[in-house]
């Protein structure tokens, strides 16, 4: 059965590139757009990995990460973030939050396809 | 003496062995590249293994020996007569050097420096001479660029936590190599009680074969390289793992300690790099020989657990006859079922542990190789040594009670047996003697036959020493037959000077006592000027034999299955009126013994007696007993050395009820009784 990944995004480029390729790779993909729009689809259905983004308005990608980790159906599923490579900090925290790796702006498909699969199979 | 020290004494042994068989074949072939890098690698391993284990003697003697068979090797030094006499009397002077206190020997250490010189001699010759390459100067194949990475991964325990799964990172970290492998350590893993799920208690060590530079390694763990001990760095510029015998030694490591020591690890790569600065690229059959030794996994057990093994097994089939009785007589059906069950696996377990003690003829052959060589050496006379069958397997305890008959035969065949060139060529025969040793299955036996072109023996001549020994009359009229078995009368022997070979108060006497010993038979064949075959017959094992239990009166006894051809229920009256002791049997005559008389057992004979029908030689004869009771597996045990002299007895055995059955030898009971009538 197809895995599926939810992406959280603010831009509307981004989540399109990223589901383009994920789609063509094989995967179920779910959009969202921020994290107030993302934390109802954890409602117990199946998300296998999550993909977020962290600047995003209303709820951030930190706090989704650990609200995320808060319920207990969804405490072990990988969850990687973008993120640029100035911000070396960010990683820290995300990580505290919970995340399990992140994926570097700008990439190309090839690397975030290599950066899922080393989380997930 | 500590453990390595035996450990190095057994695998010198080894080595020295097969620097005897590498120095044979190279003899043949003084050319074969192959042959001269294995010579030179068990030197070094010698010298090296010597200097690490307190054999300095063996170090500082091979230390020389290496030297040359590197410059051979170089193509700096000839392979000559003068230095393949030196390397075999090496071969010998090894052996006696494993014994540590060995040079205190007078004789020993004269042997020693002349031997030193020798090999000093060789050296000098060459003018050019250089010290041997540095160990560490690997000579790399230049065209592979893969090399082998060693990677320690050890998780924080919470990685899990954060959706981590430290196995897809293994399987990423090997899809990055061409060959990996992957050892996990799993010595933090507390007791199931204490076990928490969502831990990670596991770290791995992976070797791994890769063409990818480290840091593409190191980013495999880029998610989780904060919070884990990640080392990862070269082990070798080569493929180590291709070399067998490194993944065995490793893994005999991980399954020791679950662990590598780093120095452990860095000493086993430089074995290899130095095995393979020996070896070159075009591979022959001949060392397809050295290199089947690497491929088949095995281990060493002393003897002394396989004699446990087998006095184990032993007690085991006694007990499971035990537990066959109990069954029989009660009728227990869930029994039965459960006591068939044993049955079938302890006659499965009797067969796996009689092959464990089973080794192959094999190795004894290199010991008369070397014999051969060095007789026709010393008699200049020119054989060519024949070998078939030497994959046949025997109990080591026969091949240990095998070896000296064996040497004597060989000897015999050399010394006297094959004549000189000269001769040969008067007699129209090759100028190349000929000695062809053959063994093979027969049945429950195993067959070697030694046959020589030489010869042969002469039968007058062997009749008139008969008779001037008395040991016939000399007016005796004997069958060709008849003449050769004198060979075996004690104090018979033809030679008619005591040479340094055979003839040292040694006779074939000897030869067919102790392969008496060992239950075996001896034969020999002889025309003059053909040739003389020897023919030994030895069962497979000693001490557990398939055999039929048979009762005289109140005694049980066993006779082996494998001679029993057919059982025949007769009236008494048969036995007692028949002429000369024969009977008819499918109307053939079979001559019979009538055991009750022959054991002189007391009591009244039965209506219906069982003639058991046993093969002796290519005859069928027919024993006499009062009831057949059935098949049994038969524990042999010795009688002890007082009843040692009954030789038509050959042990006893304890049955299920606790009873003792005698174990009988029909071929000598038909001997003693033919003889007697």
């Amino acid at each position: 059965m197809a895995k599926t990944i939810l992406i959280v995004d603010d831009s509307e480029s981004i989540r399109e590139v990223v589901s383009f390729t994920l789609e063509n790779a094989g995967y179920n993909v779910i959009i969202a757009t921020d994290g107030t729009d993302a934390l109802p689809h954890f409602d117990g259905k199946e998300i296998d990995l999550l993909l977020t983004d962290l600047h995003m308005p209303n709820m951030n990608g930190i706090e989704l990460i650990r609200e995320v980790r808060k319920i207990d159906a969804y405490k072990r599923i990988p969850i990687l973030f973008l993120t640029t490579e100035s911000q070396r900090d960010k990683k820290v925290e995300a990580k505290e939050a919970g995340a399990t790796g992140w994926i570097i702006k700008p990439f190309v498909p090839a690397k975030l396809l290599a950066a899922i699969n080393k989380v997930m199979r | 003496m500590d453990s390595f020290q035996k450990k190095f004494i057994e695998e010198a042994t080894d080595l020295i062995n097969n620097l005897e068989l590498a120095v044979l074949a190279l003899e043949q072939d003084v050319k074969n590249q192959e042959l001269i890098a294995e010579v030179f690698r068990i030197m070094h391993s010698l010298k090296g293994g010597g200097g690490m284990f307190g054999f300095e003697d063996i170090s500082h003697f091979t230390h020389n020996l290496e030297t040359i068979y590197d410059e051979v090797r170089n193509g700096n030094l000839p392979v000559t007569e003068d230095l393949l006499s030196v390397t075999f009397s090496s071969v010998d002077h090894l052996r006696n050097l494993l014994n540590q206190d060995a040079l205190n020997n007078e004789h020993i250490k004269k042997n020693h420096e002349i031997l030193l010189e020798r090999v000093k001699a060789i050296l000098q010759k060459k003018d050019t001479l250089q010290v041997v390459a540095d160990e560490e100067q690997v000579e790399e194949d230049s065209k592979s660029k893969l090399q082998t990475i060693y990677i320690y991964f050890a998780p924080n325990e919470s990685i899990m936590d954060n959706g981590t799964n430290p196995l897809y990172l293994i399987d990423e970290l090997c899809s990055l190599g061409t060959n990996s492998l992957v050892f996990p350590r799993t010595n933090k893993i507390p007791m199931l009680s204490r076990f928490n799920s969502s831990k990670c208690y596991t770290a791995w060590e992976v070797f791994m074969v890769s063409d990818v530079n480290l840091n593409e390694i190191q980013d495999v763990f880029i998610f989780v390289e904060d919070e884990s001990e990640i080392e990862v760095k070269k082990i070798a510029d080569f493929d180590v793992l291709a070399n067998e015998n490194f993944i065995e030694k490793i893994q005999n490591l991980y399954q020791k300690k679950n662990h590598f020591d780093p120095a452990v690890i860095k000493s086993l790569v430089k074995d290899i790099a130095n095995q393979k600065k020996s070896v070159v690229a075009n591979v022959n059959e001949k060392l397809k020989v050295f290199t089947k030794e690497n491929i088949i996994s095995s281990i060493r057990v002393s003897s002394d657990k396989i004699d446990q093994l087998m006095n184990l097994v032993s007690e085991l089939v006694t007990t499971q006859a035990s537990l066959s009785l109990y069954v029989e007589e009660n009728q227990v059906y869930e029994l039965n079922l459960l006591a068939e069950n044993i049955e079938n696996i302890t006659r499965q377990l009797r067969d796996t542990a009689f092959s464990i003690s089973l080794i192959p003829i094999e190795t004894m052959l290199t010991r008369f190789h070397r014999l051969i060589r060095d007789l026709s050496t010393e008699f200049n006379k020119n054989i060519e040594f024949i070998t078939e069958g030497a994959e046949t397997e025997l109990d080591k305890t026969l091949i240990q009670g095998l070896t000296d008959p064996l040497m004597h035969i060989i000897r015999n065949s050399v010394d006297h047996g094959i004549e000189p060139e000269d001769e040969r060529i008067k007699k129209g025969k090759t100028p190349q003697g000929m000695i062809y040793f053959k063994a093979f299955y027969s049945g429950a036996n195993v067959v070697i036959k030694i046959q020589d072109d030489g010869r042969g023996i002469d039968l007058e001549k062997v009749k008139q020493k008969a008779i001037d020994k008395e040991i016939i009359a000399s007016d005796a009229k004997l069958s060709e037959r008849e003449i050769l078995d004198l060979i075996f009368i004690p104090g018979f022997s033809t030679a008619k000077n005591v040479t340094d070979v055979s003839g040292r108060g040694v006779g074939m006497d000897v030869v067919k006592r102790k392969i008496d010993e060992i239950r075996g038979s001896v034969e020999l064949e002889s025309k003059e000027n053909i040739g003389t075959t020897i023919t030994i017959k030895l069962p497979l094992t000693l001490s557990i034999i398939d055999g039929l239990l048979v009762v005289i009166g109140d005694t049980k006894y066993v006779m082996p299955l494998n001679l029993v051809n057919k059982i025949y229920a007769y009236e008494h009256e048969t036995f007692k009126n028949a002429f000369n002791n024969i009977v008819i049997v499918d109307g053939e005559q079979i001559p019979f013994y009538y055991l009750r008389d022959e054991f002189e057992i007391p009591g009244t004979p039965l209506e219906v007696e069982q003639l058991v029908l046993v093969k002796y030689e290519d005859k069928k004869i027919g024993l006499v007993v009062d009831n057949v009771v059935g098949e049994y597996q038969a524990v042999l045990k010795p009688l002890g050395k007082l009843y040692k002299n009954h030789e038509i007895i050959s042990g006893a055995t304890i049955l299920g009820d606790g009873t003792i059955a005698l174990v009988l030898d029909t071929n000598k009971i038909i001997n003693e009784f033919s003889f007697k009538n």
